[in-house]
């Protein structure tokens, strides 16, 4: 099967989607121990790499929609563009969440880091974006359904810190702010997750054609 | 499950598929669209001794638009023409399986051809006038077929003209010669002059390969604007066309129907590797 340059440039535009998803990971990873360390000055690092990110996603989706106009592609080339174009904004939207998180950190003790258990929390997040990056590669519909799987677990470690919070605030000696601060991290981690949940989300589009979304259960 | 068996189930799989039309929400779906006007069972088309159609065997909707793509040579015109029996033309030219019209055999032995062609219009590649006014042009059929009052036959000729939609630029000069019309008015005009006749299919093909970005967007609003009140189908090698004008897509390769899906589907998620490699333009 001959390859034309229009295939060669959607590969094109899939790489530089991986490169992208790189960045994010490298400084979603990064704000989770500049969190540790209380690293301000990683903190203003993982600023200015967001700020790159912003413009990669600005960058890639104008590059998707001249591709849309000028080859007008159908079948699974379109489905590729497409595919690029979503996993696009959710990779910038954990690029965002990284940040928030970082945004967070002076209003919070590293004592209550890590009585919240965010490094692993977070670390489980960054795994689920990784893996969803790897089955966009691979075209692999049963990786994609694992990181669907695995957004329960981040979703159970949210509501565990939920429930911690909400029993903490009753205590008499609470640090109110602290908390809010601490419950707003563990929501910013979780929405990492279904971020990477959306993306593998999308793999499965990709593969099969079928929108597997708002389902229930795998595909 | 036997080899027959299971073919039956895959037919009645494929033909359900095509008569649940998915239709995009901008495009409406027709009243009265779910019946079948034409039906290939096992129909093969020979040149001679070269089965150029092999054993097709597929259900078009009535008043649907259905769009046949395919490489040069895969046997998409073959089929079209087999329709209203143009390929009788040719003497070496004969068939097997049926090809049903409206239920009735098309190839049987007591079909009236001329009565067939009446109800099957066909429009070709290049837009072929008669060296005629544009008012014969139109009036020519229904005069063949018996109409000859004055009056009824200006009625025929604008009724037909505005549904070809060129009305407004002929209007005043309908004793003119039709051939002095630009290339995208005497397609426009052929068209016309098909429906003249009240046919009730359209057979278009690649009405626009000899015309220009402009007067073939003008045939695609015209495909439009008939679809709902024709069975439409066109032969295109125009890959958006098909996208842009039809409800159900067939794709020919070698004289196989590969592949009849709507075309939404077919264009976004086909289900053999083979359309999908020859829409995507990956074909070796």
């Amino acid at each position: 099967m001959s390859e034309r340059p229009v295939h060669e440039l959607i590969n094109e535009l899939s790489q530089v989607l991986f490169e992208l998803s790189n960045k994010v990971v490298e400084n979603l990873l990064a704000s989770l121990y500049a969190l540790k360390n209380q690293d301000e000055e990683g903190a203003r690092k993982i600023r200015m790499v967001d700020d790159e990110i912003d413009v990669a996603e600005v960058n890639l989706e104008e590059r998707c929609l001249a591709f849309l106009a000028l080859q007008q592609p159908v079948a699974k080339d379109l489905r590729t563009i497409v595919t690029i174009i979503k996993i696009n904004d959710d990779l910038e939207r954990i690029g965002d969440l990284a940040v928030h998180i970082i945004d967070r950190m002076p209003e919070i003790s590293p004592e209550m880091l890590e009585s919240f258990g965010f490094e692993s929390m977070g670390m489980l997040a960054g795994d689920m974006v990784k893996k969803s990056i790897e089955a966009f590669v691979s075209k692999d519909r049963i990786l994609a359904n694992h990181v669907i799987a695995l957004d329960e677990d981040v979703d159970v470690l949210h509501r565990s810190v939920f429930k911690k919070v909400t029993a903490l605030m009753k205590e008499p000696d609470s640090d109110i702010n602290q908390l809010i601060a601490a419950l707003s991290m563990s929501r910013y981690i979780e929405r990492m997750a279904d971020h990477a949940s959306r993306i593998a989300n999308e793999v499965i589009f990709l593969v099969t054609g079928e929108i597997a979304r708002h389902r229930g259960g795998f595909y | 499950m036997t080899v027959d068996a299971r073919e039956t189930s895959e037919s009645a799989q494929l033909q359900k598929a095509t008569r649940d039309i998915y239709l995009p929400p901008e495009r409406k779906k027709i009243t009265g669209g779910d019946t079948v006007h034409i039906s290939a069972k096992e129909f093969s088309i020979y040149y001679g001794e070269f089965e150029a159609v092999k054993r097709v065997s597929a259900d078009i909707l009535s008043k649907y638009v259905t769009a046949i793509i395919g490489p040069s040579g895969c046997g998409k015109s073959t089929f079209l023409r087999a329709i209203n029996r143009m390929n009788d033309l040719i003497p070496s030219c004969h068939t097997t399986g049926a090809l049903l019209f409206d239920g009735d055999d098309v190839y049987g032995k007591f079909t009236d051809e001329v009565l067939l062609r009446k109800k099957v219009g066909m429009v070709f590649q290049k837009p072929n006038p008669f060296p005629k006014s544009i008012f014969d042009n139109i009036a020519y059929g229904p005069r063949l077929h018996g109409v000859n009052d004055k009056k009824k036959l200006m009625e025929i000729v604008e009724r037909s003209l505005r549904k070809a939609a060129i009305w407004d630029e002929v209007c005043d000069r309908l004793d003119k010669n039709a051939l002095g019309l630009s290339g995208g008015q005497q397609q426009r005009l052929c068209v016309a002059r098909t429906l003249a006749v009240e046919p009730e299919v359209l057979l278009l093909d690649e009405p626009t390969s000899a015309l220009d970005p402009k007067a073939t967007a003008k045939i695609e609003d015209l495909i439009q604007e008939l679809r709902g009140s024709y069975t439409i189908m066109i032969v295109t090698h125009n890959m958006q066309q098909a996208s842009r004008v039809s409800d159900s897509t067939m794709f020919f390769y070698e004289g196989v129907l590969v592949e009849h899906a709507s075309t939404a589907q077919l264009f976004t998620n086909p289900k053999d590797s083979m359309t999908e490699d020859y829409i995507t333009g990956r074909f070796s």
